[in-house]
């Protein structure tokens, strides 16, 4: 059983390291994206391996899910990027490798070098799961983790409100494509000498659809 | 199946043979098994849904080939295989074949955690529910995938409207089923149908209930919000009528799938109803019972069963069939539901789907989420969580006081919620009037 779970590991471990490697050199941006995704379904498959089914099945809703879809949505709505024409890779692109692998190195080596590997051995039959489940994780986001749960929400909701500034529009600049339909409306209400309050809003289905035209 | 294998074949024969290897077949007959009713699922949908939107059009529908045309879908299988693959020149060729195959494996992964009846789930996780919208999500991408890589305005339209649609009509449906998880306290399927045993009641709200497998959530004010707002996400999810503006054929073709054809086409086409489907039986599933239903229980308590050993594997089967029974009446109710809709109402415009969902659906599943956390408080909780109004009521007067108070609250939010939605829409028709009447 060991085995198969070495092979098993070291077969997601490439396939998640092979796809993180396309993410940084394909050089189409969409393709770039979907590889990203198959590289998160890699790292759910590491949780499943870990048996942490929950934290699994979170990876994929997240960042399958809503992450990817938001980035691929970010990449089509800005024109400039979506085609084949721009390189990701710089020519210098190994100079960028070697202070990228330093850096990393300057973390991990001493970590590497000081570790001692022991291991602990597997606990006995019937101990208690250790935190995967969802309910011992939302007692822990109530309890121990509530200023840092909290922290994360207040941070959430200004993103949504920054989001929503910046993508706000005012009304009177907003682009107006008129309808044919509205135009002769348009023509009607110029025929009328005084331009009183036009008549109730059931009465008018064609400025119904004057906000379709102009929220397009 | 592992363990009747293991009982047939160690029990009944005495082979011997290893755990591992039942273990495999088992898992092999289950695949099999998903893999099959699958796309029979859907081909009995495309026929039922064009009968029946037919018979509402006063037309007769398919009925040429075989008796009352029951193989006409089957017909329209092979006319899809025959057909040829046309990919257009400017698309993107290894995108453009792998969309549909994303879209359509999480569909078919979802069946994994369905119960179709009484331990017949395929796979058991704890986590199931969640499991079933985290892969349902994945046909997102697919969708996106689809789109690009068709190089085709349409498609690209289509894919951007679709996928808007299903992030933002997720978060209602999410909330909906939230409130549920909280009343059962499990994220597993199974946990959630075997909590609504009882008699319009649940018997684990109120012990001594007859358990005549009807102590559906439906009947409970919270379980009936979640389930309205549930249903309709579950419409915009499935791209049902009212909300199918990704593929609506009047103004971008066929959306996301308008430069498939032949079999990938049909894989799109299979993904949509085993999505119908699959929608419609958790719908059943969550606030219907499932296979709970008048029988069932009592039945399945005489079968073999890990905690009963030595029963009749008679009951198992009849306890079996009779689930099935009820599980797929009910979805297939719900599929009618989806198709009577169909008939009657005319598409939304995107505006009033975006409205509709972030600023009615999503307050109102909030607030019913309060009224679960109220009607677990007053059930369940005792001095020791701090719900000291509680102690020493008997468990009819708790859930009495449960029933009232989230029925007052969802009544009063909804109330509230309409006429705030209503004063909104018109503010804007007026603000859009004035502004036509200020070009003059």
């Amino acid at each position: 059983m060991e085995v198969v779970v070495q092979i098993t590991f070291g077969v997601i471990a490439v396939f998640i390291l092979v796809a993180a490697a396309m993410v940084v050199s394909v050089r189409n941006v969409i393709h770039a994206a979907l590889w990203l995704i198959a590289c998160f379904f890699g790292v759910g498959a590491l949780y499943m391996l870990l048996e942490a089914e929950f934290l699994a099945v979170v990876q994929v809703l997240i960042y399958v899910g809503a992450v990817s879809v938001l980035i691929l949505f970010a990449i089509m709505l800005t024109r400039q990027i979506t085609g084949e024409g721009v390189r990701q890779l710089t020519n210098r692109w190994p100079v960028v490798l070697a202070i990228a692998t330093l850096l990393f190195a300057t973390v991990l080596a001493p970590t590497l070098i000081n570790q001692q590997w022991n291991v602990p051995p597997a606990p006995p039959l019937g101990t208690p799961e250790p935190i995967a489940g969802p309910a011992e994780l939302g007692r822990g986001f109530v309890n121990e983790f509530l200023i840092q749960f909290q922290v994360v929400g207040v941070l959430l909701t200004v993103a949504l409100i920054g989001a929503i500034v910046i993508a706000y529009e005012e009304r009177a600049r907003r682009r107006k494509v008129l309808t044919l339909a509205e135009e002769l409306e348009l023509k009607r209400l110029r025929e009328q000498t005084s331009p009183t309050v036009p008549a109730p809003v059931e009465a008018e289905p064609v400025v119904q659809e004057s906000r379709s035209a102009s929220e397009r | 199946m592992y363990d009747i294998l293991q009982a047939l074949i160690n029990g009944t024969f005495g082979w011997g043979w290893p755990d591992w290897l039942i273990y495999l077949i088992s898992s092999l007959v289950v695949v099999t098994i998903i893999l099959v009713v699958a796309p029979l699922q859907m081909l009995f949908f495309t026929y039922y849904e064009r009968r029946v939107i037919a018979r509402m059009q006063d037309r007769i529908g398919p009925n040429r080939v075989g008796p009352e045309g029951i193989w006409q879908p089957i017909a329209d299988g092979v006319k899809m295989f025959t057909k040829e693959d046309i990919v257009p020149e400017a698309a993107d060729r290894i995108v453009h074949f792998l969309a549909p195959c994303v879209v359509v494996a999480p569909t078919i992964l979802m069946f994994a955690v369905v119960p179709w009846g009484p331990g017949m789930t395929p796979v058991d996780l704890p986590t199931s529910l969640l499991f079933f919208f985290a892969v349902s999500s994945i046909s997102a991408v697919g969708l996106m995938m689809a789109g690009w890589a068709s190089n085709n305005k349409f498609s690209l339209l289509g894919a951007m409207r679709a996928v808007a649609q299903m992030v933002s009509y997720e978060i209602p449906a999410v909330l909906s089923l939230i409130a549920i998880v909280m009343i059962v306290g499990s994220l597993s399927i199974n946990s959630i149908i075997e909590y609504q045993a009882g008699l319009l009641i649940s018997n684990r709200d109120l012990p001594g209930i007859p358990d005549l497998g009807l102590g559906w959530f439906v009947f409970t004010p919270v379980g009936f919000v979640a389930f309205i707002a549930f249903f309709i996400a579950a419409l915009a999810e499935g791209e049902r009528t009212p909300f199918d503006i990704p593929e609506a054929d009047s103004e971008i073709v066929a959306g996301y799938m308008t430069e498939y054809s032949g079999m990938k086409f049909g894989l799109f086409y299979l993904a949509q109803y085993v999505l119908n489907f699959l929608l419609c039986a958790i719908t059943a599933i969550l606030f219907f019972g499932g296979w709970q239903g008048p029988g069932v229980n009592w039945l399945y308590a005489q079968a073999i069963t890990p905690t009963n050993p030595d029963g009749n594997g008679l009951f198992n089967v009849l306890a079996g069939a009779l689930g099935v029974f009820y599980f797929l009446l009910k979805t297939y109710i719900f599929f009618f539901v989806m198709v009577w809709l169909r008939g009657a109402f005319p598409r939304l415009r995107i505006d009033q789907l975006m409205d509709f969902g972030w600023k009615f659906l999503i307050p109102l599943t909030l607030a019913n989420l309060f009224s679960a956390a109220v009607w677990v408080a007053f059930t369940r909780w005792g001095a020791a969580e701090g719900m000291l109004i509680t102690v020493g009521w008997s468990p009819v007067l708790r859930w009495l006081a449960a029933f009232i108070i989230t029925l007052a609250i969802n009544i009063g939010v909804y109330l509230w919620l309409t006429q705030v939605y209503a004063a909104s829409q018109a503010e804007r028709r007026r603000v859009e009037l004035e502004e036509l009447s200020a070009t003059l």
